[in-house]
């Protein structure tokens, strides 16, 4: 390996060990297999995310929802 | 300085681009290497919005009325943005942070995107298919799918907040949590203050 990519491996190193990894006790496996694909391409899981929200308001709301758009609409 | 306006568009292209497939890897990126200069590509695109959204406020062709509104909301942005960096930035020296000021100030201003998109989506909206919306099949559908755009934003949003404090501000998500557990209230009576001056009904944070 030449110095100078030596050197540039040694700086990324450093970049990403600096800040520790997180952890949460015995609830590290499932943090870390949310976040895994949060890292990358996360719009599948943002849909899914957003789809168990929406489901969830209709449900409790029903129709209402739309008052909820209406007022939303109006809040730019 | 045109030298330096291509690079800092290349660099912003770049990273927009990251945010939306590399989220994690390319907030990392813009704390640590980010340059301030790529912002004015993020203010650009503001200023775009804040015009339309004052042609769609005052709707008429008033300038004067025009140029109050768009003044308005710049100066209201600009002072939102300064303040949320100034509330993380404190309230992260509460708990021990060590990260660096520009890069939290850059990383927020790149997270203002997914707000700005929803903003403009709901302007054009607003023109398009102006509220209130009915309890009709079409209408209940319209509102389920304005619900799901919505939600896919607020959680990109969440997302590239708690990036930027983790990466920003250095700190472990107790720590996040705490930082936020003291700005939101903030933030909130602010917004609740710009919604009651009548600038923003939903904060542009």
């Amino acid at each position: 390996m030449t110095t100078g990519t030596y050197q540039k491996f040694v700086k990324r190193w450093e970049e990403v060990t600096d800040l520790p990894p997180q952890t949460l006790g015995p609830l590290t496996p499932y943090y870390k297999a949310l976040t895994r694909r949060l890292k990358v391409m996360p719009w599948p899981l943002l849909v899914i995310f957003s789809l168990l929200v929406v489901v969830g308001l209709y449900v409790l709301l029903g129709s209402a929802v739309t008052l909820i758009v209406s007022l939303l609409q109006r809040g730019f | 300085m045109g030298t330096s306006l291509v690079l800092w568009g290349i660099a912003f292209s770049r990273n927009f681009i990251g945010l939306l497939t590399r989220p994690y890897e390319t907030s990392r990126r813009i704390v640590d290497h980010g340059k301030p200069g790529e912002l004015i590509f993020v203010a650009i695109v503001l200023a775009c919005y804040f015009a339309l959204a004052s042609l769609v406020r005052v709707a008429s062709f008033r300038p004067f009325l025009l140029t109050r509104e768009f003044i308005e909301l710049v100066f209201a942005t600009s002072t939102t943005y300064g303040l949320a960096v100034l509330l993380f930035w404190s309230a992260g020296q509460l708990v021990g942070a060590h990260g660096k000021q520009k890069g939290l100030a850059i990383m927020w201003g790149y997270t203002l995107i997914p707000t700005l998109v929803w903003f403009l989506a709901t302007s054009l909206l607003y023109v398009i298919l102006p509220p209130p919306r009915t309890t009709s099949t079409q209408g209940v559908v319209f509102s389920l799918l304005f619900l799901l755009f919505s939600g896919v934003l607020f959680f990109w949003k969440a997302t590239l907040a708690y990036l930027t404090l983790r990466f920003g501000l250095r700190l472990s998500l107790t720590k996040i949590l705490i930082v936020l557990a003291v700005s939101l209230p903030v933030l909130g009576a602010y917004s609740i203050g710009m919604y009651r001056i009548g600038i923003f009904r939903i904060p542009f944070l």
